[in-house]
């Protein structure tokens, strides 16, 4: 490790970690920075502006992991390169130092687990006429109409449609977050991706019951089935769950 | 383990189903250069932004009539054949959805070069 060199950051780990045995990005070796009781996960960066593409975005995920087999992490976001070891000394774990401490205590034991749900079109849009008979009763009306004639027509039909899909969505979104909300210690709901995502959302789960929550989630899969396609990343590092306060 | 509509990625998650999350949740510090990224930026704009435009009324609207079809009351040979066309249109719906991924993923690979 060159003192001198940039530094590209990983994340925190207790002083006591190892450092993931791999390549980081850039082909560099990966090394702790160790300050008092904490260490930052970094490796040698030969320019502070660098390009970076999805192998760099896959190693910065593949270090993080490694890192949590190893005990408790505090993912850094993807990118942050800081000028030299002694900026990484000073400028996060010096500085950051009690705030870095407490969420390693906090996140000890801890996993990330992503979920997304996605309603199946097929089936919502069914439920959709179904149980709206306004829509039912447009889309019966525009059948076999003129396709520009009905231009603005089909888009209200749309828009109808659409409103009533977000409103499932909604619904269907905190009905699965009810009942996952026991197995997790904290959600962090996000935006949905597209126009039939129910659930965007993070799930900080204590490692013991991460089987336990998976089997909820598999259990809601089975009940849904062909409604409903749930897409399950983890356990990750807290991505969702680390944060710094402001610059103390 | 992974049972009926349950798609599971586990700890080595396709980069595509955490990219949101490397890109936008973790810690940052103040002092900090953060690199730049190449051929990322399209695919990140796609995973955040949600567009109710109205291609997507103009197909909801179509999707209400294709409903129609797929299941008549007496279902005669007809229905078999129009409800595997509509079963897919929808595989095609999801083929749609995977192609932000794997655009992202080609960019990336360029990059990767």
């Amino acid at each position: 490790m060159s003192a001198s060199a940039y530094k590209y950051v990983y994340g925190v780990v207790h002083a006591s970690a190892v450092a993931p045995p791999r390549e980081g990005i850039h082909g560099s070796t990966i090394e702790l920075i160790t300050f008092g009781p904490t260490a930052a996960i970094v490796s040698d960066l030969e320019e502070r502006d660098i390009d970076a593409g999805r192998n760099d975005l896959m190693v910065h995920a593949e270090v993080l992991q490694d890192a949590l087999e190893g005990g408790a992490v505090l993912p850094m976001r993807f990118g942050v390169v800081m000028a030299d070891a002694e900026a990484v000394k000073r400028e996060l774990l010096e500085r950051y130092q009690d705030a870095l401490l407490s969420q390693l205590a906090e996140l000890d034991g801890k996993v990330e687990v992503r979920l997304r749900a996605v309603l199946e079109e097929a089936a919502v849009i069914g439920e959709v006429v179904e149980e709206h008979p306004e829509i039912a009763d447009l889309r019966d009306a525009l059948r076999g109409s003129d396709q520009d004639a009905s231009y603005y027509e089909r888009i209200r039909l749309g828009e109808m449609v659409a409103a009533a899909v977000a409103r499932k969505c909604e619904a269907e979104g905190q009905e699965i977050t009810l009942a996952l909300e026991p197995f997790a210690l904290a959600v962090d709901a996000n935006t949905a991706g597209h126009e039939r995502m129910a659930l965007n959302a993070s799930f900080l789960i204590e490692r013991a019951r991460v089987a336990d929550f998976e089997e909820a989630v598999d259990e809601i899969g089975r009940v849904r089935a062909g409604r409903l396609r749930l897409k399950y990343a983890g356990p990750l590092p807290a991505y969702s769950f680390a944060a710094l306060p402001a610059a103390p | 383990m992974a049972t009926g509509s349950v798609q599971k990625g586990g700890a080595a998650s396709a980069l595509y189903d955490i990219l949101d999350l490397i890109l936008d949740k973790g810690l940052v510090v103040d002092v900090f250069a953060r690199v730049s990224l190449v051929g990322i930026e399209l695919v990140t704009i796609d995973v955040r932004v949600v567009i109710a435009s109205v291609d997507t009324y103009l197909r909801f609207a179509e999707a209400t009539n294709r409903l129609d079809l797929q299941a008549p009351r007496g279902g005669g040979p007809l229905s078999g054949l129009t409800g595997a066309l509509s079963g897919a249109t929808g595989q095609l719906t999801e083929a749609t959805e995977g192609v932000t991924g794997k655009a992202g993923e080609l960019a990336g690979a360029a990059k990767g070069k």
